[in-house]
């Protein structure tokens, strides 16, 4: 639906969008108009279905990333395992780390960019309505381009981190880096395409009074983690150009016999991977920092730290890509240098630490389940990076590399900080966007399964790097064990089943969305006495967000429109959330124009799998590729963003002197 | 359903498609014949698709005949057409590439006349009218007017960084983005700069690169370059014969692989022929490398007069009974001068030995007797 | 020092007693990284404990102020806290105090970085050349420990303890990573580049280690063991390296044994000194036949009791168990026994030559070998007969 029009301003209910239907059928190209059904959500440009939609993907990709994880544990729970060959043992390990990162974590916190982020800064979409639709579909085509790979000879098999010549055809004979390659070249057109949207949203598209230094934290976050994105994803795009080059046409960019040095891979890889590492983390960072003022019932301690240490870590994020090849053979002075960084990096990250603890200290908490989630991001977290820090230390990483200890480290920083930082935002926005509210009774069951599960796979992994187990091998034999009763076969066995605790876990979550869907209790206006705007419209948000755009005065501008501070310095509440709602649906903006459906992202979208997929097998399909590409990328340009007045039944009119109307591209 | 102008391309597009199937089916067609159907098909099938799209660019179809026109604007495609017309007819008796110019300005005329005339008969009102020719034709004139413009920009630039010496290129390119970020700074500092000034500042610099670069491309590139044009394989170990050009890889330790972990340098100086081995104190008259490993070693010469490095690696068999010598070489060099040499040795020295490393000078006479084992074990 | 200082704040602090009592469950595991037996090691790990130590007190110090925060602040119907923003005195204080200790970790860090690089006091070379899925060491000559031409070795790095021995090591194909957690830490081997490491053992003994860099198919059986011996027992380990050749007495079965090794093994595998029938020297010409160029050479295959990069025991487990486990004053003189025919892992022996890649994945199906133009990685199944298997034990028993 595309525009709203409301002849009487002083509705007092919510209002009740009317279906609207094309006019004509039968035109062939004619947009879509549809706002339900399936159509509405293939061709829909609105944030928050994307975002919706983004959030199924990622969970999609996360089940399937958790499967392979279950059967690398289940392969390594004994010696000389046998579930897996070595060959499908290193495909294994390859896409579930790829999975995890490009099609899980990344995803999933666009999920949350996308749809909270206009909430969060009082817009009606993002400024780049149709390229964020571009973005889902592109992600979506690039995770299943990538995983077709397993249907057509075999996966990636070079590890996520893919180094040179290892990636060569030579040595990687099948199809399966070639589909990595293009595949992750798709999703990363995706994340750039999100970045500079969500960037020029953020920067252009806030509400009156919302100065940076008001803008919550997640929103502030994601705005550092858009700037990471739009810097590192090409280096990237040049990296797996050269692989692909490298794999299909001949060139010998990595080839030593030629005069070339495959570190040259690795630099370009860890030039993109390490600020990678905070485009996971951060998001997460603001979730938490989200959640822990709302739940603590003050405001997030020391707000400027925070931003300000958000964007020191995208800053210093930069200088710190070789502490991953501290055992390359880079020399003393870069391993020395880079090291002195790496430690750099460890204190903005301790400032955020230490502010979440003091926004915790002096208030009044309240253990929800993303509360929980978020103290127990705040511990692991720790440990993840208390552990980084001692291979920031670069003689020691030489011991340390390429065992269980970064396994344990990683993902102590991965699943402790990324992971667990969304399942707070799961349960702390889901009666935001859907209305209702998850169980909280199997949610504590969900947390705790969670964390157990966490501490049990990956803290043993610490003990085992520490003696001597490397990481990557589809077996462990006994002689390397060593004896007794905790021994490594003790310690893999643990993290094997610890494995499992954490798929129940995520079972339960799964389990809790379902039942919820079916009969979960429709959520309270404000749930959760929140502090920020994406509270102030209804559960879930219109399609607008907001009948009249608020102006902001505050930090945690609807906690100080609930509350003021008394005479003796104690907070009184002076409106309830839905008196709020009320004047604002009484001032309601009289036209809102909303972008208008299309299909053309989706269009654009799959013809980017075709011409890959012609890139690898035969050149004539890929120019086809090409030929839908540019057909829909001169649909989308020539397309209006909003949709004809006869396009819809009954034909709308719009006048000239229609008020509010979005910025569209 | 089907516009007028759609039905147009896709009877076009239907044809071609005919065509291609009676040409594979009864003749057998060219590679040329059916490269130029199947990109009728394509070409006709896009335009068709376009024109779907747009709907022949928003002019309603069914409107009542218009009785009042609005007099024709003003028009500069006559004159283009006249240019393009001059300029393919001089083309002719000239240059081949002047008629292609006049071709593209005459296409391009053409187009843009002929949608011009047709959007003008559109209605009575000449705004919607204009909006009806933007709509159609910017986003063709869009693109490719940028990617000319860019074009020509980025091989203006390219040709002055290729003909001025590479140290004043660096100094340059760091002059050229100061001001740009200068630039960059006064416009944001200064918001109220008139648009005026900011365009005429922008087309300056625009033509002060455009000249620039006409200027560079009549006086060619730097010496070191053009040499480098004739070398398709200049990194690769040669073959010791006939210097093929005077140019080399010089900038041996400048290679990313050549910065650290080089196998040895060998060095000729004082007359004699010494090896720095990774690793190893000292100057070595051995060096042992791994069999069938690449390995890098740089070559300097801090010699009076020009050089070259010899890798003299046993024998190779051809055929029964025939074997040749395997010898690799780097380029001549003078002094202070430094050459990569790759090697790949496949078999010990120990069995096909002895190998070793020798210098020799102008006209492949060895200038020293010293040399360095190569021990392959 | 204030490593010293650091390390005796260890004893006192529980955090670090409970990090090391964990670690410490795996009893001698055989790769630990907290158990140096060599001054480089020893070097990392006087570095890392403080470090470790330090790290944990500072995560117990977050753990105690969360878990205070959480029993003191829960909500027990206060009224809503006053809405502070922060402190930044107290903020700015909480950011210097984890820099001042971070700059005092990175000087020490510093410092040993460097204190590792340090090359210029080496006494003996070792070349290390890691291949798709194998180290190979080549010795060259050093006339001070008896080597007077190259010996070239795999499987085990044999040196001397108590000599500060510089590895140059290299790659054929991938990029490999050698690392032996006793001795040093890693140290990738990347094509085209020679990139040195220092080890140096403290007492005679056997350490295991393992390739850390994803390698491809075969990566988690790219092991290896370096082999320290006291000085004159290395000088016999070297005078036996170099010993002439000895052929077997005709009539016997290693007499056929060497005869199928001429017709099936020596296109790939070298054994020094072995004629063929017209004389001639049998050179191996592995360039041939595998794509990374070269096979192990296998001239003293019994001095060392592993094959196939390490993978398998060549000596059978009482025999691999008592030399592993002998001390350091005996050990040197059981390990210099090598194989005999007694200890010999005939099992195992017998299914590597019956079918390679049955028992190491390896690249050796033809449909793999269209890029690598035919030649394999890794030793293709060469369907021999139980006889020729037989034989082929036999002459290689002699090979010691």
């Amino acid at each position: 639906m595309a525009i709203i029009e409301r002849s009487t301003p002083q509705v007092a209910l919510p209002l009740v969008e009317v279906p609207v239907t094309a006019s004509s059928t039968f035109g062939v190209l004619k947009r879509p108009v549809a706002a339900t059904g399936w159509k509405s959500w293939l061709f829909t440009v609105d944030h928050k279905k994307i975002g919706i939609m983004y959030g199924a993907a990622a969970m999609f990709f996360f089940v399937l990333g958790g499967i392979e994880a279950l059967l690398i544990r289940l392969q390594l729970a004994a010696p000389n395992g046998k579930v897996l060959n070595a060959d499908v043992y290193n495909q294994m390990f390859t896409m579930h780390a790829t999975t995890m990162v490009f099609l899980f974590v990344m995803p999933m916190a666009a999920a949350f960019a996308n749809y909270f982020i206009p909430l969060q800064i009082g817009a009606r979409d993002v400024a780049f309505p149709r390229l964020n639709a571009f973005g889902l579909w592109a992600l979506i085509s690039g995770g299943i381009f990538l995983n077709l790979a397993w249907f057509l000879g075999g996966a990636a098999d070079g590890g996520w981190f893919m180094y040179a010549p290892n990636s060569g055809p030579v040595f990687s004979p099948t199809h399966g880096i070639d589909f990595w390659a293009l595949g992750l070249q798709i999703t990363g057109i995706a994340s750039l395409a999100g970045a500079i949207n969500l960037i020029v949203t953020l920067l252009n598209m806030r509400a009156p009074g919302m100065s940076l230094m008001r803008l919550p934290i997640f929103s502030w976050m994601a705005l550092v983690v858009q700037f990471l994105l739009l810097f590192a994803v090409p280096v990237i795009t040049v990296a797996l150009f050269l692989l692909t080059f490298q794999r299909n046409f001949g060139a010998t960019f990595f080839d030593v016999s030629a005069g070339a040095d495959p570190l040259l891979w690795q630099h370009l890889f860890w030039i993109f991977g390490h600020p990678e590492v905070y485009i996971l983390v951060l998001p997460s960072f603001g979730i938490v920092s989200e959640v822990l003022p709302v739940f603590s019932r003050k405001p997030l301690f020391g707000y400027p730290f925070v931003v300000f240490s958000g964007a020191a870590i995208g800053f210093v994020g930069w200088g710190v890509w070789a502490h991953h090849m501290f055992a390359s053979g880079l020399g003393p002075v870069s391993v020395a240098v880079f090291s002195m960084t790496t430690m750099l990096i460890a204190v903005p990250t301790g400032v955020k630490i230490v502010n979440w603890t003091l926004t915790l200290w002096g208030g009044k908490l309240w253990f929800t389940t993303a509360m929980k989630f978020s103290i127990a991001l705040i511990v692991l977290f720790t440990i993840g990076g208390l552990s980084g820090v001692t291979h920031a230390v670069a003689p020691a990483d030489t011991q340390q590399t390429d065992t269980y200890y970064i396994v344990a480290h990683l993902h102590y920083v991965l699943f402790g900080g990324a992971v667990l930082g969304l399942f707070s935002g799961f349960y702390y926005w889901w009666p935001k966007v859907f209305g209702k509210m998850l169980s909280e009774r199997i949610g504590t069951w969900n947390f705790w399964l969670m964390v157990i599960g966490m501490n049990l796979t990956f803290g043993p992994m610490h003990i085992l790097g520490l003696q001597g187990q490397p990481r990557r091998m589809y077996i462990w034999t006994e002689a390397r064990a060593g004896e007794g009763f905790f021994n490594l076969g003790f310690w893999n066995l643990v993290s094997s089943i610890g494995a499992f605790v954490i798929a129940s876990g995520v079972l339960l979550f799964l389990i809790n969305v379902v039942r919820t869907a079916r009969s979960g209790i429709p959520a309270p206006l404000d749930p959760w006495d929140s502090r920020s705007l994406e509270w102030m419209t209804t559960n879930p948000p219109k399609e607008h967000n907001f009948d009249v755009i608020p102006t902001v005065h505050h930090l945690d501008e609807f906690f100080h429109r609930k509350y003021k501070e008394g005479d003796n310095g104690e907070m009184v509440k002076i409106k309830t959330a839905e008196e709020i709602l009320t004047e604002q649906e009484q001032a309601a903006d009289k036209h809102i124009h909303m972008p208008s459906p299309s299909y053309w992202p989706l269009v654009l979208a799959l013809g980017l799998p075709i011409t890959a997929y012609g890139v690898i097998y035969s050149i004539p399909i890929a120019v086809f590729g090409g030929f839908v590409i540019l057909f829909a990328a001169f649909g989308l340009g020539l397309e209006p963003a909003t949709a004809k007045d006869t396009d819809f039944d009954p034909p709308t009119d719009t006048d000239a002197t229609s008020g509010e109307v979005v910025p569209v591209d | 359903m089907f516009t007028s102008g759609s039905k147009y391309f896709f009877g076009i597009s239907l044809l071609a498609g005919i065509s291609i199937a009676v040409s594979i089916l009864f003749a057998n067609p060219s590679a040329l014949a059916a490269t130029a159907l199947v990109g009728l098909l394509g070409a006709a099938g896009l335009l068709a698709g376009i024109m779907l799209f747009v709907r022949d660019g928003d002019v309603p179809s069914g409107e009542p005949s218009v009785s009042v026109h609005p007099a024709p604007t003003t028009s500069m495609w006559p004159l283009i057409t006249a240019v393009g017309v001059t300029l393919a007819l001089i083309g002719t008796i000239t240059q081949p590439i002047i008629f292609l110019l006049g071709v593209v300005v005459l296409v391009a005329a053409f187009v843009e006349w002929t949608v011009l005339a047709w959007s003008e008969g559109a209605s009575s009102d000449p705004a919607f009218n204009a909006a009806v020719r933007k709509r159609l034709l910017n986003p063709i004139e869009f693109p490719i007017l940028a990617a000319v413009g860019l074009g020509l920009f980025i091989f203006s630039f390219s040709r002055v960084m290729l003909a001025v010496d590479s140290q004043i290129g660096v100094a340059l390119f760091i002059v050229i983005g100061a001001l740009l970020l200068v630039g960059g700074v006064l416009l944001a500092v200064r918001s109220t700069l008139k648009q005026g000034v900011v365009s005429a500042v922008c087309v300056l610099a625009a033509v002060a690169i455009v000249t620039a670069g006409i200027s560079s491309a009549r006086s060619g590139m730097r010496t070191e370059l053009i040499v480098a044009q004739y070398e398709s394989d200049h990194e690769v170990p040669r073959e010791c014969g006939a210097e093929a050009s005077a140019h080399g890889d010089s900038g041996a330790t400048q290679t990313i692989s050549a910065k650290s972990g080089v196998a040895a340098t060998v060095e000729f100086s004082d007359g004699k022929l010494v090896a720095h081995v990774q690793g190893v104190q000292g100057v070595q008259s051995a060096i042992t490398i791994s069999r069938s490993s690449p390995s890098n070693i740089i070559f300097r010469n801090r010699e009076a007069g020009n050089v070259r490095l010899v890798a003299r690696l046993g024998t190779r068999k051809i055929t029964e009974g025939v074997t040749e010598e395997v010898v690799r070489c780097t380029q001549m060099i003078e002094r202070g001068a430094e050459q990569l040499l790759t090697l790949v040795i496949p078999k010990s020295s120990a069995a096909n030995g002895p190998y070793w490393l020798s210098v020799v000078g102008e006209g492949g006479q060895a200038v020293e007797l010293q040399v360095i084992e190569l021990i392959v074990p | 020092m204030i490593a010293s200082v650091l390390r005796r704040f260890r004893r006192w602090l529980p955090a670090s007693a409970i990090v090391i009592a964990l670690s410490g469950c795996a009893t001698n595991a055989p790769q630990d990284t907290w158990k140096p037996k060599g001054p480089n090691a020893a070097k990392i790990d006087n570095l890392q404990k403080p470090i470790f130590a330090v790290a944990g007190i500072i995560g117990v110090i977050v753990f105690a102020a969360v878990i205070y925060c959480v029993i003191k602040f829960r909500d027990r119907g206060q009224p809503i806290p006053h809405q502070s923003h922060g402190n930044p005195a107290l903020e700015i204080t909480l950011t210097i105090i984890p820099a001042l200790i971070l700059t005092v970790v990175g000087v020490f860090t510093v410092r040993t970085v460097f204190d590792l690089a340090k090359t210029n006091d080496t006494e003996m070379i070792i070349n290390v050349t890691g291949q798709q899925w194998w180290w190979e060491y080549d010795y060259p000559v050093q006339a001070q420990f008896g080597i007077t031409q190259p010996i070239v070795t795999s499987g085990q790095l044999v040196f001397p303890a108590g000599t500060k021995v510089l590895l140059r090591a290299t790659s054929r194909d991938v990029i490999h990573s050698f690392w032996i957690p006793a001795l040093n830490g890693k140290r990738d081997v990347v094509p085209g580049r020679v990139q040195t490491n220092r080890i140096e053992a403290d007492l005679p003994g056997i350490y295991a280690g393992q390739c850390t860099e994803f390698c491809g198919l075969s990566h988690a059986n790219m092991r290896m063991e370096a082999v320290a011996l006291s000085k004159e027992d290395f000088a016999k380990w070297v005078a036996n390296q170099q010993s002439a050749y000895v052929a077997p007495a005709d009539g016997t079965l290693a007499k056929e044994g060497e005869s199928v090794f001429l017709s099936q093994c020596v296109r790939c595998h070298q054994v020094n000194g072995l004629t063929r029938a017209d004389g001639s020297p049998a050179i191996a010409a592995a360039d041939e036949n595998v794509w990374s160029g070269v096979a192990p050479n296998l001239t003293h295959l019994m001095s060392r009791n592993t094959f196939a990069g390490a993978m398998f025991d060549l000596a059978k487990p009482a025999c691999r168990d008592e030399v592993w486990e002998s001390d350091p004053a005996t050990f040197g003189g059981k390990y210099l026994q090598g194989v005999t025919e007694d200890c010999l892992n005939q099992s195992a022996l017998r299914a590597w030559l019956r079918n390679a890649p049955a028992v190491k994945p390896m690249y050796t199906n033809p449909a793999q070998l269209t890029k690598t133009g035919g030649k394999t990685r890794g030793m293709p199944f060469l369907g021999l007969s139980e006889s020729d298997i037989e034989k082929l034990v036999a002459y290689l028993l002699t090979r010691s």
